[in-house]
């Protein structure tokens, strides 16, 4: 048993009740009543009906129980891990405190020191003593301004 | 409600436009009326103009004006009372033809046709109809 809605009033049209008009071009329109079936074929506007549902809607009457749109769509931002980092580490990270930052740093620092004067003394017993004496003294003078800038 | 002198259209591919009803069969006496699945003797009043090519052709099933065939009765303006109490009319009274062997004249079927049809035997119409209400 479905019930069915008036066409033009939008009443509840319960089975056994009411009548359908087939239009010429196939539509179908349900009524309740001979009032709104009779209204129709004056071809009233419903929307200017007052009675009726559609006018009602239009005019917003009787909504208040319902507040028209309440807006609670916010998006979710979920964390998700990329291809270069997955989750793990870029939680990791984000929860590194300062100081294991700066542990981490000087200790990178430290590596780049003694990884560079490994590539000197390398380049020192390859190549002949003379270039070395001018060389020698800004590449010193360069690590120095490093480790200056390090150990602040 | 179709009874003497009442116009039809066709919604078949037959030829014929608007034919008029002259006896409603299902009845003994001439002024009785016919309804949605009733068969009917009718006259072609309009029809449409068949080319020269056309009629030699063998599918020359095409109807002319002034021919009187039977047809049964597809949509009525009338209401027509459903079992479970509804009530359902159309825009306009319809047929479609038929020869005396009650078969279709017409192959293809254009328009909406009442579902009553299936209930008084008409299902091969119904089969071919592209919207049954």
């Amino acid at each position: 048993m479905k019930v069915e809605i008036d066409s033009f009033s939008g009443y509840r049209i319960y089975p056994s009740k009411g009548r359908l008009f087939v239009r010429g071009d196939s539509k179908i329109f349900r009524f309740a009543t001979s009032k709104n079936e009779s209204l129709f074929l004056q071809r009233k506007n419903p929307r200017k009906i007052a009675w009726t549902q559609v006018y009602r809607r239009m005019h917003k009457k009787g909504i208040t129980e319902e507040v028209a749109k309440k807006r609670s769509r916010r998006t979710v931002k979920h964390q998700r891990g990329i291809v270069g980092a997955d989750l793990a580490s870029i939680i990791a990270r984000r929860n590194q405190t300062a100081q294991a930052r700066n542990e981490a740093r000087q200790a990178a620092i430290a590596k780049a020191k003694s990884e560079k004067r490994e590539k000197e003394k390398d380049k020192a017993t390859n190549k002949p003593k003379a270039p070395r004496g001018p060389a020698g003294a800004p590449k010193i003078s360069r690590q120095q301004m490093k480790g200056s800038k390090g150990g602040r | 409600m179709i009874g003497l002198k009442g116009t039809l259209n066709v919604i078949d591919n037959s030829g014929a436009l608007l034919v008029e009803c002259v006896n409603v069969l299902k009845n003994k006496v001439n002024n009785g009326w016919g309804s949605v699945g009733d068969e009917i003797v009718c006259v072609v009043k309009r029809a449409r103009a068949i080319s020269a090519a056309q009629q030699a052709s063998a599918t020359a099933v095409k109807v002319r004006r002034g021919d009187v065939r039977r047809a049964v009765i597809v949509r009525t303006a009338k209401a027509v009372r459903r079992p479970d109490g509804r009530l359902v009319k159309f825009d306009d009274n319809a047929a479609v033809l038929l020869n005396n062997k009650r078969e279709m004249l017409g192959t293809r079927i254009g328009g909406v046709v009442s579902a009553d049809l299936r209930m008084k035997g008409w299902g091969k119409i119904v089969s071919l109809a592209p919207k049954v209400v």
